[in-house]
Formats: structure tokens, C-alpha cells, sequence
């Protein structure tokens, strides 16, 4: 199994779209998980963490959003049985991350983000944290693609192909997303 | 704005998504190991096609025993719901349907009301269905009849109709002319 793995040469970059379905790296690793490998796992973790990672940025506070990925991959691990198509992790663990989200604002009481002033950090990050705030206003179906091209620094076809969603809606709200992005921030000073 | 830039890095960087991804990059992910529980076990797969199958096919069982229990308990009824008239023969005697059931006349009728066996029932339904016959044809033959009655004066009509039609029709033309 693991020259297997290494034969497909995990990175980061893969494009599950190049693969067939009962080849991709995805597929692979998943089966061997179901059959006990579970450091499987971890290198689905790795490869999946910033997908989770931005669309929960884009839906929960900062300080939240660490915690639910650990979680979130947890429940993954107790939950890979019910996964039909291997091929499909992406969609299937970026699907847990939206849902785990609105569970989030479901339980929790109105939360304040601590103000960067507060924080004392550096300006690149407080004026991350506006531009993230600003995003997030934006409409739902082009947050998440924003961040994980602006934050997570994935390609839209890679966005594409770990989310599950056509490669032309991705585009189609990359570009959306963008131009609205820049008519707000015409309001803020610098950029 | 560079769209191919935006869309997947290629062409001339557009400076301020470049900007942008620079600030935006501090909130990038920040790779933490995942720590699974010993605890914690994936499941197996579980394939409940077999469980399914068996319970299908034990529910269209007992469906139709309970389809047959059915259709055996109304055929079994349908003659005890003819024993019910002989009954209250029993207990209110009528001569005339002592005679109509071919019963001899010597015998009492405290013992007919008693005594039930099966010939005796079906020898009552079947009079009885006798009758209904009888009754059914002699309102078929009355409905035939009124039909035909019906049927007659319609016949008639319609031929005064049209006998008076053709008249009416130039009566009609010559008051138009």
C-alpha cells in the first residue's frame, strides 16, 4: 500500500481531476484507512487541512477555527465508513466544514472578535483580519472562494477539484467575488 | 484586472491581487499534527443490502399470510352470515317459511332452531338464493319493459319531430325571404 502511495507521489498540488476516480490519492488513502492505516489519515489531514481550514475562515471567528479543524478531521476519522465514493473526500470533508459552521453560529451566543487594536499584532494582520471582514460580508457563494485563493493560496482548478464544485462556477465566483471585493475596499484607505 | 492571474496564477501577475494574497497570507493555515485518540476506531464499512434484502422479503411473507388469513376468514364467514335468518326463524315461528324451506311440516320447530348442521344451511342458502334469483329476474324483466316503453315513446316523438322539422324550416325561410 505505501508504494502504492508513493508511487502517486502525494503533494499538496494534486489534481484529482487527472486521476480516474479509483486511482486518485484521495481514493487510495482512504481505502487504506478503512483498512486500519491510520497514519492514512494524517496524510489526508495534511493534504485537506487548508481546504478546511479557509471555508471555515470564512465562516467562523478566527480564534474558533483551529479547534474545528482538528475536530472536524476527528469526526472525519470516526465517520470514513460512511463515505461511498473514496474518490469524493473533498467534497465529502468540505461539506462536514460548512455544516460544522452553521452548527457553530447555531449553539454559540453572539461572539466579538477581538479588535486588532486589542491584539497589538502587526499591521499586515490586522489589515488581513478588515479585508477578511469585508469578505465575509460578501455574498455566500463567493467567500469561500476568495479565501481559499486569497488566504490558502490554492489555483481555482485546485479549489475546483477539492471542493467538488465545476470549474466554471469557481471561476464565475472568483471573478464575481473579486470585483466586489475591490469595490469595497475603494472605501478603505491604502490598498 | 488579470483574470488568468486570479484564476490560476498564470500570466501577468495583477499587482493588486498580489498585494492582496501577500496581506491575506497571514491568516494562511498553519500546519498542527492531528492527534487521533488510541481510542478512537474508523468503523467498518457496513453493507446493509443482505439486511435489507432478508427484511424485505420477510415483511412480503408475512403480508401475504396475513393476505391469505384474510381471504380465508371472509370465505369461511359467508356462510355463517346465512345461519343468521334461520335463527330467528327459530325463536319467532312462521308457517310460511317452514313451507318454503321444504322442512316437514310434523317436525317442532324448537328443534329446528337447535339442530344446525351444514346440509340444512346449505339447503337455506341455497333456497334462499333461489328466491333472490327469482325476485332479480322479475325486476330485470319490469326494468326491460320500462325500457322498452321508454325506448317506444322516444321513437315517437322523434318521428313527430321530424315530421314537423322540414315544415318549420320554410315556414321559417319564407318569413326570412
Amino acid at each position: 500500500m505505501s508504494a502504492t502511495l508513493d508511487m502517486l507521489q502525494i503533494s499538496p498540488q494534486v489534481d484529482a481531476a487527472e486521476h480516474s476516480p479509483a486511482t486518485t490519492v484521495e481514493a487510495v488513502l482512504v481505502r487504506a484507512v478503512l483498512e486500519g492505516d491510520r497514519d492514512g489519515f494524517g496524510k489526508l489531514y495534511g493534504l485537506y487541512a487548508p481546504l478546511v481550514h479557509g471555508i471555515l475562515l470564512a465562516r467562523v471567528p478566527r480564534a474558533e477555527v483551529d479547534d474545528l479543524v482538528q475536530d472536524i478531521f476527528l469526526h472525519a476519522f470516526k465517520k470514513l465508513h460512511t463515505l461511498r465514493d473514496a474518490a469524493a473526500f473533498g467534497p465529502w470533508i468540505a461539506m462536514i466544514a460548512r455544516n460544522r459552521a452553521v452548527d457553530f453560529h447555531r449553539r454559540s451566543r453572539e461572539t466579538v472578535e477581538i479588535n486588532d487594536d486589542l491584539r497589538g499584532s502587526d499591521t499586515h494582520e490586522s489589515r488581513a483580519t478588515e479585508i477578511l471582514e469585508l469578505i465575509r460580508n460578501l455574498p455566500e457563494a463567493y467567500r469561500e472562494t476568495l479565501v481559499l485563493r486569497l488566504v490558502e493560496g490554492m489555483t481555482g482548478p485546485e479549489i475546483a477539484a477539492r471542493t467538488g464544485l465545476t470549474a466554471a462556477s469557481v471561476r464565475v465566483n472568483l471573478h464575481r467575488g473579486m470585483k466586489l471585493l475591490r469595490e469595497r475596499l475603494g472605501f478603505m484607505e491604502g490598498l | 484586472m488579470n483574470e488568468d492571474y486570479l484564476w490560476d496564477k498564470s500570466g501577468q501577475p495583477d499587482p493588486q491581487i498580489q498585494e492582496l494574497e501577500e496581506i491575506m497570507g497571514t491568516l494562511r493555515y498553519q500546519p498542527r499534527p492531528l492527534v487521533i485518540p488510541r481510542n478512537l476506531v474508523v468503523s467498518r464499512r457496513r453493507t446493509y443490502f443482505p439486511l435489507l434484502a432478508i427484511a424485505a422479503t420477510v415483511l412480503l411473507a408475512l403480508l401475504a399470510a396475513g393476505v391469505w388469513v384474510q381471504v380465508r376468514k371472509s370465505s369461511k364467514s359467508q356462510p355463517q352470515q346465512a345461519k343468521v335468518p334461520p335463527a330467528v326463524q327459530g325463536t319467532t315461528p312462521s308457517p310460511d317459511v317452514a313451507v318454503k324451506d321444504s322442512m316437514p311440516a310434523n317436525k317442532p320447530a324448537k328443534k329446528e332452531s337447535t339442530v344446525a348442521s351444514n346440509v340444512r344451511r346449505r339447503h337455506n342458502t341455497s333456497a334462499i338464493r333461489q328466491r333472490e334469483r327469482e325476485e332479480a329476474f322479475a325486476v330485470k324483466e319490469q326494468l326491460m319493459l320500462a325500457l322498452r316503453v321508454a325506448s317506444e315513446k322516444l321513437n315517437l316523438a322523434h318521428r313527430k319531430s321530424q315530421s314537423t322539422t322540414p315544415a318549420n324550416q320554410i315556414k321559417n325561410q319564407h318569413r326570412i325571404g
